[in-house]
Order: C-alpha cells, then structure tokens, then sequence
C-alpha cells in the first residue's frame, strides 16, 4: 500500500526529482550553471573557474560543500565524518566562548574590533590540523603525542590577540602531562613550568607560585635538561625566585615587613640553589635592602657584603657599585659615617672605571652632601662639581638644575665662613674686599692672596 | 461504507482513491468526502488516520458556499485555512507517535494526509513540505522500501536546496534523514557525511552536548562500528551516553528540588514521548554493546545502566528502575572510584520509597 500510494504527487507536479544515481550530476549542473545564470548568482561568487568548457568538469559532494558553506562548517563537518567528535566540540566550544565574550564586552570594545574566529581560516585550520591529532594519538593511548601537540597549539596562539587560547591549551597540556606516567613527570614538570609562566604574565602571583612550586618539586633532584643544555631544576629556581621577589615587593607596598623578609629569603634560597651567581648576588642584594627598610643593619650588612663579594668576583662593577653604595647607606644611618664614606670613595672609583655615569653622579652626589654635612665644604665642592660634569653630558634638565643648585650651595656655605668674617672685622681692607666681591661675583676669599 | 460507480459520478469529477489515487468503488459513509477503491485501503486510512480526522474533512471537501460578501468570503477562506493547518499539525503528530511506536505502515496514511494538505496552502515548492517528506521517508526506510524512502529524500533536499533561508533545525533533521537512509542502503561514508552535517546543524541550534547532537553522534557510532572502526565507536557511545547522564542526572535533581514543594509537578513530563522513546532506543543499543563487548568497561557499563534506571524513573516504571540499578550498581562497584555508586544508591532508595 505504502508504494502505492505515491503516484498521487506525480513528477508533473512537482519539480523536477533528483534521484541518487543522476544527484552528483545535477550538483555539477548546478555549479555550471552558476556561471552563465543570474538565478543561481549567489553561489556562483565564490566558484572555481571552470578548465574548459567542452570538458564537463566532475564535482564531488565535498567540492561543492567547499563552495556552499563556511569553511567553519566545513571544518567541522570533516572533522566528524573522520570521527574526531571530540575535536570537533572542543572547537566548538572555542568559537561559541569567543563569541559569548564578544558580547560581554560589547560593541566598542576592544574585542568587537577583533575579526571573529571562525573567519580566521589559518587558524581554524591550524586548530583542525593538531586537535584532530591529538586526538587520534589520545584514542591510541599515545598521551605524549597528545601533549606535544596541545603545546604545538598553545605556542602557536602565543601572541596578544589570542593569549586565551594559547592559555587554555596549557591548561589542557597540564592535564594531559598529569597522566604519563613513563617519564616520570618530566612532561609534566613541563607543563606546571607553562602554566606558571601563563598566570606570571596574567599577573595572578598566588597561582603562577603554586605551579612553580609543583615544578620545583617535580624536577628536584632530577638531571633533565632543555636544548640549551640547562637542568629544568634550575629554571624552577629561577622562576621562584623571579615570583617570590615579586610577592616580595607586593608585600612591602602593603608594609607587611615581616612576612616580606620572609618571601625574600626564600627567594635568596631559590636563587642559591639556581646555581647562577647573578642571580644569587641580586637575591642578597633584596634581602639586605629588605633588612635595611626594617631596621635591622647587621644583617642586612652581612647580605650586602655577600652581594659585594658575589660582585667582585663576577666582574660586575655596576652591582659591586650598587652594593658599596648600599653598604655606604647602612654604615651611614648606624653613625658611622667615616666607613660610609669610605665606601662611596669606593664606589666612585668603581663607577668611573665603568661607564656608568647615573651612578656615579649619585655617588658624587651623595659624597658631596656627606662632605657638606660635615663642613668640609671644599670637598663636598669638588664632588659637587664632579657631579654636575657629569650630568651636563645626560641631557637630563631636572637633574642637571638640582646639580646646579647643590653646587651653588656648597660653594656658598664655603664662602660663608671667610664672608661672615669679613663682615665681622669690618675694616677697610675688608669692605673694599666685599665690594669688590660684589662687583665680580667671584669667590676670592679663599684666595690666600688677598686676606 | 456505501458503494458507488465510478460510471455514476457527475460529469467532471473523478473519485479517486485516498491512498493510492485509483478510481474509487466505496466511500466513506461517516463523512461521504472520502473515497476508496477497497476495502482494504479503507481500513488502512481508518487505522492510520481517517479514524481521527473523518469529522474535520467535511468542511473542507464539501463545495464552497456561496457568500454574498467580501468579507464572508474572505471569512471562509481564512477558516479553512485554519482548520488545514491543524489537520496537518493533527496528521503529523500521528505519525510521528505511529513511527515511534514502531507501526510504520500505520504511519504512512497520517504522513500522506499531512503531506496533501501542505500541497494545498503552500505550493508543491515550499519548505513546510519537508517534515511531511521526512516522516514518508522515516516510515518506508521502516518497512523497507529504500528506493522509495529515497525518493522522498530526495524532494525534501531539492525543497531544502532551493530555499537558502532554510533554519537549521530543518537542515538537522533532512541530514539525519538522509545520514539513516544511506546507513541503510549500505553506502557508510555517505551516510557519515550526512550524519556529521546532521551534528553540526544541531550543534549550532542546541549546542554540541545537547540530547538532540547526541542523536546524531549515535548513528555516527553505530556507522563507525559497523566499519570496525572500533576506538572511535567506543568514544562516540561513550560521549552519548556522557551526554544523557548528564540530562537525566539534571532532569532527577531539579525534580527532587521541587519535590520538596507540595504541588509535585508530574516527573512524565519532563521528557516528550519521542525523547523517552529515543532514550531507552539509544541507551538499551549501548547498553547491549557494552555488556557484549570483549573488553568489558565496567564504569561505562555503569553509566550506561545508571542512565536506563533514571529514564525508566522518569517514566515511572518501577521493577525496571530496579532491574537495571541492580546492574549498574554491581558494575560500579567493580570499579573503587568512579563516583557512580553513590548516585546510583540513591536512587534505589528513591524507587524503594516509591513502590512501597
């Protein structure tokens, strides 16, 4: 009854049937049309020219899918016909996260200006490429091959503009590492190191610590190494100690000292235990200026002398420049200002030997001004004037005016003594020598000649 | 049932069949708009559809009165109209409850009834003809009559190609259509093709870990599995059966947080007919591999099980609910951490309740 039932809608009434065997033919006679015809013009944008016209060219469904649809939807559609399903969601998901956030932000906003991703056809088919790797390799139990490829993904979406993606691609290379076991955690050592790197730049500190710290744990005591031939368990170290001098600071604009000093020794430790004595001499040199801030001069001494010793023996002269002027400002705020003063003397002589000229024209400064609070106003002159020297080549206005100003003070306190007491004196000789003082502004008193 | 002469009809009118368009010997005596040319037509409409629709076609067989008026004129015609558009919404469901019960060539009369009215208001060239197209198609691949299933197919996707604004609920359902036909006639690759476009069409309209994708995933799997493409088959059920956990697991909990309230909505409802229908056809399918499966995985085996006791819950089937919570809670607990066993208690305790 069913079949015969049909002949009711006969083919006069309705257009014209395609069946089975002649449907690819008349897809192709669709595409050719599209050239010539108006009616069939909108599909016609985007196809291919023909290779010629007596050759009746053969279409494949997939061809004109190519031609019809999106090439999201194509990707999409290839993806599941292969069986790769969990590719496919997953890109899925991406593309509708994309667009949730989008709408979020609203028109205006940065991500608004943004070309969508699933217009962005390199990218999809990048995402095609190793998702549906990694998801065959997942199928066969291959879960390195898995990882390689979500980091694959994750360093090539690492740029601005796509910094979500490259970061969630981490995130499930994290997982992924979690479960091989055969290499004893060193994927996944890997993998905390990038998502530590991940929350470092988002600037969320707590958990950047926490998956440093897993690293840390991960590769301690183990020998692997990466191409540069650098053991991971040094990088760990680094890496902490490059976060704890950084929760450090945080620390100290909250004024929690204690729990500051802390951090910073921990990150000394991390910087001991790096092996790179660089690193090492700038850990010594927070923990001393850390002690400095809260008090405690002896220990921050005993830090800063390791700083300077680490700094000698690298050849760094800018830190070993750093760490006397450092030691200077300890010795100075204890009252023993003769040392202090040793140590600047020190620092000058090393800061001229390098060139670099900001620090030793805030040695010459500070050297001037201890010199002048202590009334040796020729001596802090000379620095003074040192400094200004030396400023006058930086191009540094400001810097260069509050030279001038404490050269032209020193120079007045020096003239003061000689100028009070002509003043005093009041004689003859003496008035004439003020008057022709103030006739040429030049500094004779301490000329011996004429007194 | 009277009998009439085709000989006899006035000039001009040709009394043809219900079903099968040839000249008519009976006519339907409740109604006298509806012809046959046998009894066994006859009974096959009144089964299928006639039994429910005898009364509406009167009105719309009989000649058109004659109106004075404009405006009674312009009445009638939007009556009518009306009154056609539920006699297909009428004839479609039929079907469609005909197809899930399994009763194809029941279904056939429904879907053509519905297919005839759609002619009527929308053209032989519109979009609304395609769900009439798919529900033929549906009860001819069911009774086995592929080149004929195919043919449908094939109107509907020449309608869907024609019309580019075509949603994608209607693109969803025609590809899945098609991906079964072609699953059934043995072409694999076409039928993947169909079925992936089915999943992304869905997925664009539901979202890709919908009930309604996982459909689509289903056959995927059942295609892949007959291509011994085992890994992937096994993926794909276990995505599904992921998918309906989730929804039934979803469905149980926001009854039981309304329960707490007196006015106890009815659990019946909270999956349609067709839904329910396609849980227990999907489930049960993925049950039975998984239990024959050389490797078994009892965690998946769980699910699966645990899946069928909440659907049979939902439906309120009680001994069944029991049956296979007893299975999946022998299976989960082969497995020490798999988070199954707990639920699954639970809602043991819940049919306990329920029947005692």
């Amino acid at each position: 009854m069913s079949t015969a039932s049909l002949p009711r809608i006969n083919t006069s009434f309705f257009p014209k049937i395609i069946t089975a065997e002649n449907h690819s033919r008349f897809h192709q006679q669709r595409q050719n049309g599209g050239h010539g015809n108006v009616e069939s013009g909108k599909q016609s944008g985007k196809a291919q020219p023909l290779k010629g016209n007596d050759k009746q060219p053969r279409f494949t469904k997939q061809d004109i899918a190519v031609y019809r649809n999106s090439h999201k939807h194509n990707i999409c559609v290839d993806m599941l016909r292969k069986g790769y399903h969990k590719s496919f969601s997953e890109l899925f998901a991406l593309i509708q996260k994309w667009n949730a956030s989008r709408e979020a932000a609203g028109p205006g906003s940065a991500i608004w200006q943004q070309e969508p991703l699933e217009e962005q056809l390199d990218k999809l088919d990048q995402l095609q490429h190793f998702l549906t790797r990694a998801e065959a390799a997942q199928r066969a139990g291959r879960y390195e091959e898995v990882y390689t490829n979500q980091v694959s993904l994750a360093r090539y979406f690492d740029n601005s503009e796509d910094k979500w993606l490259s970061d969630h691609f981490f995130e499930s290379s994290l997982h992924t590492a979690s479960l091989i076991k055969i290499d004893g955690g060193k994927k996944e050592a890997e993998a905390h190191s990038n998502m530590g790197k991940v929350y470092m730049e988002k600037g969320q500190l707590e958990k950047a610590t926490e998956h440093y710290e897993a690293f840390h744990h991960l590769t301690l005591g183990r020998a692997w190494k990466d191409e540069a031939g650098r053991t991971h368990n040094s990088w760990a170290c680094e890496g902490l100690w490059r976060i704890y001098t950084l929760l450090a600071d945080k620390m100290l604009e909250n004024k929690e000292h204690k729990q500051a000093i802390k951090t910073i020794i921990k990150a000394f430790e991390m910087a001991k235990e790096a092996g790179d004595k660089k690193i090492e001499g700038k850990a010594a040199y927070r923990v001393g200026l850390a002690y400095q801030s809260s008090g405690d001069q002896q220990t921050a001494m005993t830090y800063l002398n390791m700083y300077m010793e680490l700094s000698k023996a690298l050849g760094d002269k800018d830190g070993l420049g750093k760490a006397y002027k450092a030691i200077a400002n300890a010795l100075e705020s204890e009252g023993k200002v003769a040392e202090s003063v040793e140590y600047l003397e020190k620092f000058v002589e090393v800061s001229q030997g390098s060139d670099q000229s900001r620090s030793l024209e805030e040695a010459c400064m500070c050297l001037g001004v201890i010199f002048n609070s202590r009334g040796q106003y020729d001596k802090g002159c000379e620095y003074f004037a040192k400094a200004y020297e030396i400023t006058r080549n930086l191009r540094d206005l400001p810097l260069l005016q509050k030279t001038q100003v404490y050269l032209g003070a020193a120079k007045a306190r020096k003239m003061m003594t000689a100028f009070s007491s002509h003043m005093e004196t009041t004689g003859l000789v003496n008035t004439e020598e003020l008057l022709a003082w103030k006739d040429s502004r030049n500094d004779m008193f301490s000329d011996p000649s004429t007194v | 049932m009277s009998e009439i002469t085709p000989l006899a009809n006035p000039r001009g009118v040709k009394r043809l069949c219900e079903l099968c368009q040839r000249p008519a010997r009976l006519q339907c005596s409740h109604c006298r708009v509806t012809y046959y040319c046998d009894s066994d037509h006859q009974g096959a409409d009144w089964v299928g559809i006639h039994e429910k629709v005898c009364q509406l076609l009167i009105p719309l067989r009989t000649a058109v009165p004659f109106h004075t008026l404009e405006v009674e004129r312009e009445h009638h015609r939007a009556q009518t109209l009306q009154r056609q558009e539920q006699l297909i919404e009428l004839s479609r469901a039929t079907a469609q409850k005909k197809l899930f019960e399994g009763k194809h060539q029941e279904a056939v009369p429904a879907a053509l009834l519905s297919l005839r009215c759609c002619v009527e208001i929308h053209g032989t060239s519109a979009l609304q003809l395609v769900p009439s197209y798919l529900l033929l198609a549906e009860a001819c691949t069911g009774l086995g009559n592929l080149t004929q299933a195919e043919e449908y197919l094939c109107r509907a996707e020449w309608t869907v190609l024609k019309n580019t604004e075509c949603g994608r609920r209607l693109r969803h359902t025609l590809h899945r259509s098609l991906g079964l036909l072609h699953a059934a006639k043995g072409d694999l690759e076409g039928a993947l093709e169909h079925l992936a476009s089915d999943v992304y069409y869905a997925s664009e309209e539901f979202g890709s870990d919908h009930i309604v994708t996982s459909g689509g995933y289903f056959h995927m799997a059942n295609v892949f599995f007959r291509q011994n493409k085992m890994d992937i088959a096994d993926s794909l059920y276990t995505e599904v059966t992921a998918i309906w956990h989730r929804h039934l697991s979803s469905l149980l909990e926001a009854h039981q947080r309304s329960a707490s309230a007196p006015a106890d909505p009815p659990l019946e409802h909270s999956l349609s007919e067709a839904q329910q229908a396609e849980a227990q056809q999907v489930l049960g399918a993925i049950l039975d591999i998984r239990e024959q499966a050389p490797r078994p995985d009892p965690t998946q085996t769980a699910r699966a099980a645990h899946s069928l006791a909440l659907l049979h819950f939902l439906g309120t089937n009680t001994p069944k609910v029991v049956e296979f919570g007893r299975k999946a809670l022998r299976c989960s607990q082969l497995v020490p951490d798999c988070g199954l066993t707990e639920p699954i208690e639970r809602l043991l305790q819940l049919a306990e309740s329920r029947s005692a």
